[in-house]
């Protein structure tokens, strides 16, 4: 039997014990290190051999993440380790640190219960090690830290004792303020904060797969001058063999990451709004195999032979071959072809996977990454894609013809992989639209379909996605029906941030029952009586129904609703979408017939009241933004300021970090388009930068026109705005 | 001027004499065939017949755009053209009162409409019905299942001994549709019956043609027969007189022992 069979034994038989299970994710800022960190954990598992480890980027398994060298979707992988005499099943997820892949990261949290933060030790806690933790934290995910690169402070900065404990515990400090920061309105958390005492926080280097933590020095009787000395020898090798990598982060997980039976108790709150006291609520919260079947689907890869896998989170009950299960926001069932557990980047079938593990599943067809999946019907899990909203769009065209069926299908393939990946086929004009995080993303996207399906493509420049919002609040507005026998009177305000976070968060949806939902609401300062007539929602709108008693406007209703989205998704300045408006409907007068107040009629009059409302409340058009991150020598610093301030950018502030000058910044991301090859020559290769997705602003007034009329020329709208619009 | 002149129920022949001769006096002619139409004829008939040019006009053609009708009216004397009577169940009181605004004087010539016809040709007394209301197809309204205005308005006249006329959804020139779509009325009794399955209905089929049909039933009973040709409407009758009983079970082949007599 071949060990790697035997591995898959051992997973199977442990797999049944839950509390002998760790579901982690391995998470951090690009390039800081995860995905050499999971190889060294991987062989020390015995999964993959230990010379290669570092070098053979296991986890990165499609060849452009190995050409990039930057991993680019999360990928699985389950093994095992022996932790104070029981084995333990540790299903482990490798997730992207570039800013433009967040979507991967927040999935693969909705699976694991820890998150093992990696922050490089000379650059210490990056703006994506926020974006991580904040995602960790949201989902009830408890976080542990890996402190990597230590080698570099020894040998290339060389270090001396003194600087390094001060660096390290400075490292420790600031991932400690951020995880204080956003636990501290969380009444389910206790103190997550890591310590080296507690032995939550563990330091080395992934590259010379070399770790120490608090127990392991007082196991091995390693203190930190034999460390510094062998390192600054050379000798890690036997650095390696004395105190290798993998068992000082494998024990940390098993010893401080909680099993699924501590975990889901207090996640499945977090993360599902159904009724608490029911009895699937109670199945979930056990980890209960025997219950119904729920799986949180938080992936969806293509395998060339088996065709589409689903993999997530199985919450309760077993998953196995032949169940005919539910997904979510679909109708009829899916039959389960096959199960599976990963190792390495390859699938292993097994007969069950029960409550508590992560699980590839394939047949599920209707399946997306976000979807739940059940024997039952369900309240779906909260969903998991609505911190990133798509920023860049680009055209994707066939170069042949013959093609374009194919293209359609995989465009499709790729919005259910990426949900933070929009599609718009245009069947008509061949010319397709693909919106995501940002340039990578879609470059990466447009070179899968080129590469993995041989389809060669033209795409367009990348367009950036704008935003309408109105400023002000507005008076109440009449619609009137092409027929004039139907009214509609509508006013709007612009919501408050919160109010509009909290819909963003999905922590008030129209899915949840309406006494929560309620709640919430109040909760982000909206007032009891306007809480309590939400009607609908849609993206960060809400409609107020404040009319009372009037005859047939429940069954106009849903009239009234597809008039009102149509009108917010094309806003009356240049057809974006209107974001973060809060309308109220004060009255309505219907004909008596629903002959003369049908769909023709209704939907234009609600969608005139809408947009002279909205016109009438200022609106005016929002620009994506994204914060910029500098990292440069002093005698470029000026070039770099330079390349945020010529983008229409803003320069926050200037600082120094060890040798370096930290820029932080913002800037449109319309103008951030080539920035990667500007700033490079800038300032001769020198800098390294991040960009963070930071937001809709509103354009300054003298460029709303210009923006304005160029949108709408190129969607081929009539270039003279509405006639009341006379504040642009 | 404007006037608006009804065309009446079936075909070219529909129209009043007094029509006639207004709609050849006209200068011109507009028609809208989009409430309702004449099943007996066709706009080209119907212009060769009245030898007038007839401009038929859309939805939007009518409610959103009727200024070059009025702006004609202003000088010419203008006939505007329905089926049945034009301010019955069409509304197009809405454009009368925009040419009043415009200081244009205007005219109605009646036609005969469904709703008289009905009266005359179930022998339900016209001082018996309450209000009226159409049922429409599935897909046309926003609600699931019979719109509440349908079942309430029965439900009210029937609460108060009323008859209910209940007109069936048409769609011309829709744009679901290629083909202009008539609601039979087995097909509104079918929707009837998931609410009313016992409760007496009278169809009314073809009024105003030579071979106009009325025939009583239950919902379930009358969802499965074949009642011909459009145009229908269900009646769905109240409390009856007795004089009212005797018509339905003569003129309409009513079960007496179904009717509620008073």
């Amino acid at each position: 039997m071949g060990r790697r069979k035997k591995i898959v034994q051992e997973c199977e038989r442990l797999m049944d014990e839950p509390e002998n299970i760790r579901n982690i994710a391995i998470a951090a800022h690009v390039d800081h290190g995860k995905t050499t960190l999971s190889d060294n954990l991987l062989a020390g598992a015995g999964m993959i051999s230990d010379e290669t480890a570092g070098e053979q980027l296991a986890m990165d398994t499609e060849e452009d993440e190995q050409e990039r060298g930057i991993t680019i979707d999360a990928a699985n992988v389950s093994m095992t380790h022996e932790y104070e005499g029981t084995n333990h099943l540790i299903n482990l997820i490798d997730t992207p640190g570039h800013v433009d892949f967040g979507g991967d990261v927040t999935r693969a949290m909705r699976a694991v219960d820890g998150a093992l933060v990696v922050v490089d030790a000379v650059e210490g806690a990056m703006p994506q090690t926020e974006t991580v933790l904040r995602q960790a934290l949201r989902e009830g995910v408890k976080p542990t830290l890996f402190i990597n690169k230590v080698d570099r402070l020894i040998s290339e900065l060389q270090e001396g004792p003194e600087e390094m404990q001060q660096r390290l515990l400075s490292v420790i400090h600031d991932v400690n303020e951020l995880i204080r920061g956003m636990t501290q309105d969380m009444d389910d958390i206790e103190d997550w904060t890591v310590s080296v005492e507690d032995g939550t926080v563990g330091f080395g280097s992934a590259l010379y797969k070399w770790g120490v933590s608090m127990p392991s020095m007082q196991r091995t009787g390693m203190d930190f001058a034999e460390i510094m000395e062998l390192e600054r020898s050379d000798k890690r090798q036997e650095l390696h063999e004395k105190t290798p990598l993998s068992d000082v982060v494998l024990d940390m997980v098993c010893e401080h990451f909680p099993n699924p039976v501590d975990a889901q108790p207090r996640r499945i709150p977090r993360v599902w709004r159904g009724d608490a006291e029911s009895d699937l609520a109670e199945q979930m919260r056990l980890v209960d195999e025997s219950g119904e079947v729920v799986l949180m689907v938080t992936d969806i890869s293509m395998d060339p032979h088996a065709g589409e896998i689903a993999s997530g989170r199985v919450f309760s009950g077993s998953l196995e071959k032949g169940q005919e299960l539910y997904v979510s926001g679909t109708a009829g069932k899916n039959r389960i072809q096959s199960v599976g557990i990963y190792m390495g980047g390859e699938r292993e079938e097994v007969d069950q996977v029960p409550a508590g593990n992560i699980a590839a599943v394939t047949g599920l067809k209707d399946a997306i990454a976000g979807s739940t999946v059940s024997s039952t019907e369900m309240t779906p899990f909260e969903s998991i894609e609505h911190i990133s909203e798509p920023v860049i769009t680009k055209a994707v065209e066939a170069e042949n013809m013959d093609d374009l069926p194919k293209l359609i299908e995989t465009l499709r393939q790729v919005s259910k992989e990426d949900p933070t990946i929009q599609i718009e086929i245009n069947e008509d004009t061949g010319e397709h639209l693909i919106s995501g995080q940002g340039e990578l993303h879609l470059e990466v996207i447009t070179q899968r379909i080129e590469k993995n399906q041989g389809i060669p493509v033209i795409t367009g420049e990348p367009i950036v996605v704008f935003r309408e919002q109105p400023q002000e609040a507005s008076a109440e507005v009449e619609g009137i029906s092409p027929n004039r026998h139907n009214r509609f009177y509508i006013s709007i305000e612009p919501m408050g941030t919160e109010l509009v976070d909290t819909i963003k968060m999905g922590e008030a949806s129209m899915d949840m029952p309406e006494q929560d939902r309620r709640e919430a609401l109040q909760e982000a300062g909206m007032d009891k009586d306007t809480s309590q007539n939400v009607e609908t929602i849609h993206g960060t709108n809400v409609l107020i129904d404040d009319t009372k008693g009037i005859q047939h406007l429940n069954e106009t209703m849903e009239l009234v609703v597809e008039g009102l989205e149509e009108a917010l998704d094309n806003g009356p300045l240049a057809n974006e979408p209107v974001q973060g408006t809060l309308m109220r409907l004060h009255d309505a007068r219907l004909h008596e017939d629903t002959i003369h107040r049908g769909p023709a009629q209704v939907i234009p009059a609600v969608r005139q009241a809408v947009h002279n409302a909205l016109i009438d409340g200022t609106i005016k058009m929002l620009e994506p933004m994204q914060d910029v991150r500098i990292d440069v020598p002093n005698d470029h610093m000026g070039a770099a300021s330079g390349e945020i301030q010529g983008r229409r950018g803003r320069v926050d502030d200037m600082y120094q970090e060890g040798d370096l000058m930290v820029v932080e910044g913002i800037a449109p991301v319309g103008e951030m388009i080539g920035f990667a090859s500007d700033i490079r020559s800038a300032t001769e290769g020198r800098a390294s930068w991040n960009t963070e997705n930071a937001g809709f602003e509103v354009m300054s007034d003298s460029l709303q026109r210009e923006k304005i009329m160029e949108i709408r020329e190129r969607k081929g709208m009539k270039l003279e705005l509405p006639e009341i619009v006379d504040y642009i | 001027m404007l006037t608006f002149i009804g065309l009446g129920l079936y075909d070219e022949r529909s129209i009043t004499v007094e029509g006639q001769r207004a709609l050849r006096d006209a200068n011109r002619a507009y028609a809208e065939f989009y409430t309702s139409e004449l099943i007996g004829t066709s706009v080209a008939d119907l212009e060769s017949h009245h030898d007038v040019d007839i401009e038929v006009r859309d939805r939007a053609g009518v409610e959103q755009r009727p200024e070059d009708i009025l702006d004609a009216a202003e000088d010419e004397d203008v006939a505007f053209l329905t089926a049945g009577d034009t301010m019955i169940s069409t509304t197009h009181v809405d454009l009368r009162l925009r040419a009043h605004e415009r200081g244009i004087e205007t005219r109605v010539v009646h036609g005969i409409t469904a709703q008289t016809a009905t009266s005359s040709l179930t022998g339900l007394q016209n001082y018996r019905f309450g209000k009226a209301t159409t049922l429409p197809f599935p897909y046309a309204h926003g609600a699931d299942g019979l719109p509440a205005s349908v079942t309430e308005t029965i439900d009210d006249n029937r609460a108060d001994g009323l008859h209910t006329v209940v007109y069936l959804d048409i769609k011309i020139g829709h744009d679901r549709t290629d083909a202009d779509e008539y609601m039979t009325a087995d097909i509104g009794a079918e929707l009837l019956a998931e609410e009313y399955p016992d409760l007496v209905g009278v169809v009314v089929a073809r009024a105003g043609s030579p071979d106009p049909l009325v025939e009583a039933g239950t919902m379930t009973d009358l969802a499965d027969r074949d009642f011909g040709d459009p145009l229908h409407l269900l009646v769905v009758p109240g409390d009856c007189h007795l004089l009212e009983a005797d018509a339905l079970v003569e003129l309409a082949g009513a079960d007496r022992d179904t009717l509620d007599i008073v």
